[in-house]
């Protein structure tokens, strides 16, 4: 199930909090987000919801292991059956096919591709595990001896399908003891609401002009419409997942839960390492804290930890090489941005800062787009029109006219607007009473508008497939 | 080796590391305090504490020390 669906929104999501609300006892309201969680997950794909539960029972006993055999090697040993069972778990379902495939090309074999469906959520709840194991082994957190608190953390479904990343020292406390307050109702809710609206009103909206013009071959396509769709693509990807983030945010804030946040408006960033900083943070944190500090021997560790880093990053994004470059090509101008310094990076304009990173950045999603190499090359010589391709053409053009509204509001969308007319709103006590409840209607006109459009949808993908 | 002798060289490798000769650090030092201290440089700090101590970090310490206080504890336990 995913969230920006009507049934989810006008079905599951009521009756929920009506169970959840009706109680108050936390035991029972842990076990209606169980069951609650747990349906969402099985809707649709039943069969994946009792990989979820292998995956918890197994861990939560290697945790329980950890904690009794902290100083012996028993400890040790549960912490590697733990990473070998999660990294082993991604390797079959996530990227066994394109393995194999590699393997295949390289070796005189002829292996058949296996054709495994990804479970989804799968990269972000394996994650999840691998944290609380690590912070466990760490003595970062206390080891959770109840089983259903453990699946609970793992399986809460704000979070479950999309991230963020929660870490378990985050809603550690807040499993045995919440409440929601009034703050927490109205503020999640308006939360949810706008990352409903970055989904359903601009991401999707958006989504429509990507398909119709990297939809197809762009081989042909004009100098501007490729640079045209590249940075319409760039917004979709943001607006869809720090949309889906801030329902998760907000759905938890309902809940009594307090997630971190996951996105920092990353196009208002002056460099590649400010970028990753403010975009999907959570995943950019975990990968810092558990993998970049792997002991590596040598005077070159610093780069072999760095490259290790960014060669995950771009292949948890999806078993394909598109994605590794990616991943790789940011941990590149990462490096070049670390050897010039911080000083003289500081020292360059902010005006040349910002083109060159919004560049960097933009042809970074055309790799993120293209898992078809092809069309990736096509892509590069379309940019500066080595493809003997138009400068403009008619057909983005317009495009660009008709959608004007549309890419005017995604583009403000990017600044953090909402953070200066709070600032606005709470300098003056008088207006504080008058922006709340403009707030409400505000946040109450998105949903309308969200169901119309939800109704009446001819494009809402789901981003997530592949992670 | 004393608290103080640790401080002292201790100090040394963060100025030789981040190429700084006004820094002095003390217990609460947090990465926050000194401008070039990311994460990136953090493994380049590992690497020279190590050698000047003769020790070795284990990662789980590596990555959850929050300031210098907690880093002298470790060599501390260590020599």
């Amino acid at each position: 199930m995913v969230f920006a669906d009507l049934f989810f929104l006008y079905i599951f999501l009521p009756a929920c909090l009506l169970f959840y609300f009706v109680g108050k006892n936390i035991k029972y309201k842990n076990a209606v987000l169980i069951v609650f969680s747990l349906v969402f997950y099985a809707w649709g794909e039943p069969a994946v919801v009792l990989l979820l539960i292998l995956s918890t029972i197994v861990n939560w006993l290697l945790g329980l292991a950890i904690d009794k055999h902290r100083e012996d090697k028993l400890g040790k040993l549960a912490v590697a059956g733990s990473l070998v069972y999660s990294l082993g778990m991604l390797v079959i379902f996530k990227y066994l096919g394109f393995i194999v495939e590699n393997l295949n090309l390289i070796l005189p074999i002829d292996i058949p591709v296996p054709n495994i469906t990804l479970p989804i959520g799968i990269s972000f709840y394996t994650f999840q595990i691998i944290s609380y194991i690590l912070d466990c082994y760490w003595d970062q957190v206390k080891v959770q001896k109840n089983y259903y608190k453990f699946l609970l953390f793992v399986s809460l479904f704000p979070q479950l399908i999309a991230g963020p990343i929660v870490r378990y020292s985050v809603i550690e406390q807040e499993i045995d003891n919440r409440k929601t307050t009034i703050a927490d109702l109205s503020e999640g809710s308006c939360r949810f609401m706008i990352g409903l609206a970055k989904k359903v009103i601009l991401a999707n909206n958006l989504w429509s002009i990507v398909e119709t013009f990297f939809g197809q071959d762009i081989s042909a396509l004009s100098v501007f419409g490729t640079w045209y769709t590249v940075v319409v693509y760039a917004m979709y990807v943001y607006f869809d997942f720090s949309g889906y983030s801030d329902m998760a945010i907000g759905l938890g804030r309902i809940f009594g839960f307090h997630f971190n946040e996951n996105f920092n408006h990353p196009f208002i960033c002056r460099n590649i390492a400010e970028f990753w900083q403010r975009w999907h943070i959570s995943l950019g944190s975990f990968f810092r804290d558990y993998l970049l500090y792997v002991p590596i021997a040598g005077k070159r560790r610093k780069y072999l930890n760095l490259f290790l880093v960014w060669f995950s990053t771009g292949l948890w994004h999806g078993a394909s090489w598109n994605y590794i470059i990616w991943g790789l090509y940011f941990g590149t101008f990462i490096l070049i941005e670390q050897l010039v310094g911080k000083k003289r990076m500081k020292a360059i304009p902010t005006v040349v800062t910002h083109i060159y990173s919004k560049l960097i950045i933009i042809i970074g999603f055309g790799i993120f787009y293209f898992e078809d190499f092809s069309q990736l090359g096509n892509f590069f010589k379309n940019l500066i029109g080595a493809n003997g391709n138009a400068l403009s053409d008619t057909i983005a053009a317009t495009s660009l006219v008709n959608n004007c509204f549309l890419i005017a509001a995604s583009v403000l969308a990017c600044f953090p607007v909402s953070q200066v007319v709070n600032k606005l709103v709470d300098k003056n006590s008088n207006t504080v009473a008058v922006g709340q409840a403009l707030k409400v209607v505000y946040c109450l006109g998105l949903l309308v508008i969200c169901t119309l459009l939800l109704v009446d949808a001819t494009s809402n993908p789901f981003l997530y497939f592949r992670f | 080796m004393t608290e103080e002798e640790i401080y002292e060289r201790l100090n040394e490798v963060f100025q030789d590391v981040f190429d700084d000769d006004t820094i002095e650090v003390d217990d609460l030092t947090t990465a926050d305090d000194i401008d070039d201290w990311d994460s990136l440089e953090h493994i380049n700090l590992i690497a020279a504490v190590e050698e000047e101590f003769g020790i070795k970090f284990k990662m789980g310490e590596v990555s959850t020390m929050k300031d210098v206080g907690e880093m002298v504890d470790i060599i501390l336990s260590r020599i």
